[in-house]
């Protein structure tokens, strides 16, 4: 129970890190007046002034910074993130979170999806063949792909399966059905998918080797039990470790890639709206993002050491 | 990463060295090489833009009749400056702090060690994005955040690799002899700890440079000149793709060898000197 409380303790700290550096960064680096108002900020004319006052009012500008920081994360964990600057507070933050998110989440997780879907087979293949030809064609194929960088892959899967084959459509629609919009999903996710199984492939292989050395695997084969039954039966679940590993810590890489797979096959999600906040320098939808993908990432984390207790009892302290 | 560790770095090793040598050598004495001028449109009367990869242009025309191999050429030496700077700064940085904290642990360490977690717990492109949104988009602005991002990884791998050397025999004994800290660190751990970076430095080059062309992709990329990751977006729409696949195809090629061979000769390195704390 101790350690559950000191990861708790640590995720909490981490998310205060981050929220400060990010919003510190902003107030001080950035103009938020300007970026609100724009050129009227700096103006004198009494209806400008009018303006800033108002806008001051409306934005706590006026109080000191760690009075802002305070009153915007206790906002925050209540799950309002505020009102946007560029559209003058219309609609709030929360509201195009709201919109974007679910599509940035369907990409990631089909992403990992797909991504195990491949990595696992491929292992379990390559295992049962270690440093024979098909094992050392598939190490040269997992080492090209994850050299490959995302944007390279995205064109390329772009210009095979959407332009010569035209198998997927390369546009994406909010207004279509359900369905169609997992079917539109389906190119960025296999982006994103393959070089992450790529990464997963060499990692659950090593270890499947480790772990078909040992003696309970030919404890089992000498009781008569077949070679596949042992590799999905006995060799895979304690080989898994570092896999879950790397699963967990490779989301938070995924979701950064993610930010440009989206923007190749224009996908409105999270990815696009941060670039666009960034352009516009509208910070309260930067640091609401920067928020939600850290928090993501720091709550993978703390799945995967759950799944590490189910896999292996012992983990548990 | 091969099963079994020779002790060879492999005639692929030196292909990719090779490589390496060529496209930075091509980079640097461009201007007086005999290749055509990346920014002159070749223009063939009567025949519309965007021309195929020819014997006159190698990599073809993009859509303004420019050399596509002229432009890639020119585009290497931005993301090779980028990609190394940004490494540099990293390597600088970071293997500092590292091996500082590796070699006085308590209190310094715990610091550093919670600076490098709230680093890497930030997906690294936001944090790119966030700094070249609140900074320009300048050369230098833009390799020196890769290079920021190229901190915390360093560091970490520099501060395992202290730790494993600051117990060994021969950190005691120069201490018994009287050496002080500043001696310890820069003639005993440093060039120990030197040899594992240098493999994390080329696979961090690959990084930057890979990350340079994601920046280009978000629009955040340098603003002037050209680099891989631009030349690949110009020809990544779909208009672009259908028409003339070589626009885009050209620089990818280029760029994913040069990845290619950063990747395998940082990777036969580090099996090479059998590295092991890779903190990656």
């Amino acid at each position: 129970m101790n350690y559950w409380v000191q990861r708790l303790t640590a995720s909490v700290m981490l998310l205060l890190a981050v929220s400060m550096l990010t919003f510190g960064a902003m107030n001080l680096l950035g103009d938020p007046l300007f970026n609100i108002l724009g050129p009227a900020a700096a103006d004198t004319k009494p209806e400008s002034l009018e303006k800033v006052a108002a806008a001051k009012e409306l934005y706590h500008l006026d109080r000191p910074l760690p009075e802002r920081y305070v009153r915007w994360l206790g906002d925050m964990v209540t799950g309002d993130f505020g009102v946007q600057f560029g559209s003058t507070g219309q609609p709030p933050v929360s509201n195009l979170i709201a919109e974007r998110f679910p599509r940035s989440l369907t990409l990631i997780v089909m992403a990992q999806l797909l991504a195990s879907m491949i990595a696992i087979p491929w292992a379990l293949i390559t295992a049962a063949r270690a440093n024979r030809p098909a094992d050392r064609v598939s190490t040269i194929n997992s080492f090209l792909l994850i050299a490959m960088p995302n944007f390279a892959l995205a064109v390329i899967l772009k210009y095979i399966f959407g332009i010569k084959l035209g198998w997927f459509p390369l546009t994406f629609k909010a207004t279509d059905p359900w369905l169609t919009r997992i079917y539109q999903t389906f190119l960025p996710a296999l982006t994103i998918a393959l070089p992450a199984a790529a990464v997963y492939q060499r990692l659950l292989r090593t270890d499947l080797i480790t772990t078909l050395q040992e003696d309970f695997i030919l404890m089992a084969r000498s009781k008569g039990v077949s070679r596949r039954r042992v590799l999905l039966r006995h060799a895979l679940r304690p080989s898994l470790f570092s896999f879950i590993t790397v699963f967990g810590i490779n989301t938070g890489a995924l979701i950064g890639g993610s930010l440009i797979v989206e923007s190749i096959f224009r996908i409105p999600g999270l990815g696009s709206a941060i670039v666009e906040a960034i352009l516009r320098e509208d910070f309260p939808i930067v640091l609401a993002i920067v928020m939600i993908i850290t928090t993501a990432f720091v709550l993978v984390n703390v799945v995967v050491d759950i799944v590490y207790t189910l896999i292996d009892p012992r983990v548990k302290r | 990463m091969t099963d079994t560790i020779e002790k060879r770095l492999g005639t692929l090793f030196w292909v990719a060295v090779g490589w390496l040598a060529v496209i930075s050598l091509l980079a640097i004495f461009a201007p007086l090489l005999p290749i055509k001028d990346p920014d002159a449109y070749y223009l063939v009367k009567g025949v519309r833009p965007p021309y195929s990869p020819s014997g006159t242009h190698w990599f073809g025309t993009d859509q303004d009749a420019r050399d596509m191999f002229a432009r890639t050429i020119y585009g290497a030496r931005v993301s090779l400056v980028i990609g190394f700077v940004a490494i540099a700064f990293g390597m600088l940085v970071g293997g500092t702090a590292g091996i500082i904290a590796g070699y006085l642990r308590g209190r310094t360490d715990k610091l550093i060690s919670f600076i490098f977690i709230v680093f890497l717990s930030f997906p690294s492109l936001v944090l790119a994005i966030l700094i070249t949104a609140l900074l320009d988009r300048g050369l230098v602005t833009i390799a020196l955040t890769l290079g920021v991002l190229a901190v915390a990884p360093v560091g970490r791998l520099a501060r395992a690799s202290t730790l494993s050397f600051a117990e060994r025999e021969f950190v005691t004994a120069a201490r018994a002899i009287g050496a002080g800290d500043r001696r310890i660190i820069i003639r005993e751990l440093l060039p120990n700890v030197v040899v594992p970076m240098g493999a994390l430095a080329l696979l961090g080059m690959a990084v930057a440079i890979v990350a340079e062309g994601g920046l280009a992709f978000l629009g955040l990329s340098v603003e002037k000149g050209s680099t891989w990751g631009k030349l690949i977006l110009f020809g990544a729409g779909s208009r672009e793709l259908e028409k003339s696949p070589w626009i885009a195809f050209g620089p990818i090629i280029i760029l994913f060898i040069t990845v290619l061979a950063l990747n395998y000769a940082g990777d036969r390195i580090r099996s090479y000197f059998d590295v092991k704390e890779i903190g990656l």
